[in-house]
């Protein structure tokens, strides 16, 4: 990809792993979470990829993650904020308008 | 680009690879249907099920009652058979909720739950009524013969109509509607119309309804 037509997208969300896991989330009703292990599952990734990717998310305020329960009954949940909602739609409509001038 | 194989450092493969923006848009489209299909109950699957459950079923029924002269009531196999594929189904249709629902949290899970109790409450409505009928000496012919295999069906499609706007879920709508209607209208033709026309004609409107299912997946998938 040449810069100049990177310029316009999100890089951080420019990244396939990063995109599939907000656009998953996105398909959820506003508010709420998926546990780790099902957008695990869903995505295909390792859990130290998944980890990784959702931790610079998360310090993008880009997705929350909730952890409920202690030791093994732990639950991790994972959703997209309203940040996350609207930096996805922004770069949906970005890459709409890069697509339609190619 | 091999995301899912993480023997270098987790995300720097991600990072550096390059994303073209048709690439990207394919992303998007893939991996929103995919999540889409992944949290929707229905299915046509789902449906298929449902057709032979109304096929079946309610054809059992109908086969031994279709010559009775003076309605005596379904034969007990007959009944076995209904009770037998309504629970398959049910336990069908239970499984791809669950499925659906599994890992989520918050008000999808909540709102599904909330459906799924105003559908069996209206269910159950209608079948008490049908035994408080049956308590007031209504004759068989109407209470199991007519009223039984239509209005606590016509109940139950009401009810998932009205999600299925809320929804904006027009074939839903659709098919719950051509159900109220199959199953409003057989009740003319008497105990074997109504088991017969309504099993005839909801297998048929579910058939349907799972070929434009599929055909909408299809599209979408071929955008």
């Amino acid at each position: 990809m040449t810069p100049s037509t990177a310029e316009p997208l999100d890089p951080l969300i420019h990244a396939p792993a990063r995109l599939r896991i907000l656009v998953t989330l996105a398909a959820l009703n506003d508010g709420d979470a998926l546990s780790f292990t099902r957008l695990q599952k869903i995505l295909d990734l390792t859990a130290g990829n998944l980890i990784t990717h959702l931790r610079k998310l998360e310090d993008a305020g880009y997705t929350s993650t909730e952890k409920t329960g202690n030791g093994t009954a732990s639950l991790t949940s994972v959703s997209l904020t309203h940040r996350g909602r609207a930096a996805l739609d922004a770069y949906t409509s970005a890459l709409r308008d890069l697509l339609a001038g190619l | 680009m091999n995301e899912t194989r993480d023997n270098q450092s987790p995300g720097a493969l991600d990072d550096q690879g390059e994303l073209d923006p048709r690439e990207a848009a394919r992303l998007v489209e893939q991996t929103s249907r995919q999540a889409r299909r992944a949290f929707d109950p229905s299915s046509p699957l789902a449906s298929v099920v449902g057709a032979g459950v109304f096929l079946i079923g309610y054809g059992a029924v109908w086969w031994s009652i279709r010559d009775q002269a003076t309605y005596a009531g379904p034969a007990g196999w007959s009944v076995a058979v209904l009770y037998g594929v309504i629970a398959v189904g049910a336990i069908v249709a239970g499984t791809m909720g669950r499925r659906a629902t599994s890992g989520v949290r918050g008000r999808a899970r909540r709102q599904m739950q909330g459906q799924a109790v105003a559908v069996w409450a209206a269910g159950i409505g209608a079948w008490v009524v049908e035994g408080a009928l049956r308590y007031l000496d209504v004759p068989n012919k109407i209470v199991y013969g007519v009223y039984g295999p239509t209005v606590p069906l016509i109940a139950l499609a009401g009810a998932a109509a009205g999600i299925a706007a809320m929804r904006e879920r027009w074939p839903e709508l659709t098919l719950c509607v051509t159900i109220i209607a199959v199953a409003s209208v057989s009740t003319f033709f008497g105990p074997p119309g109504a088991w017969g026309l309504t099993g005839l004609g909801c297998a048929m409107a579910l058939l349907v309804y799972a070929v434009v299912v599929s055909h909408q997946r299809r599209a979408i998938a071929q955008r």
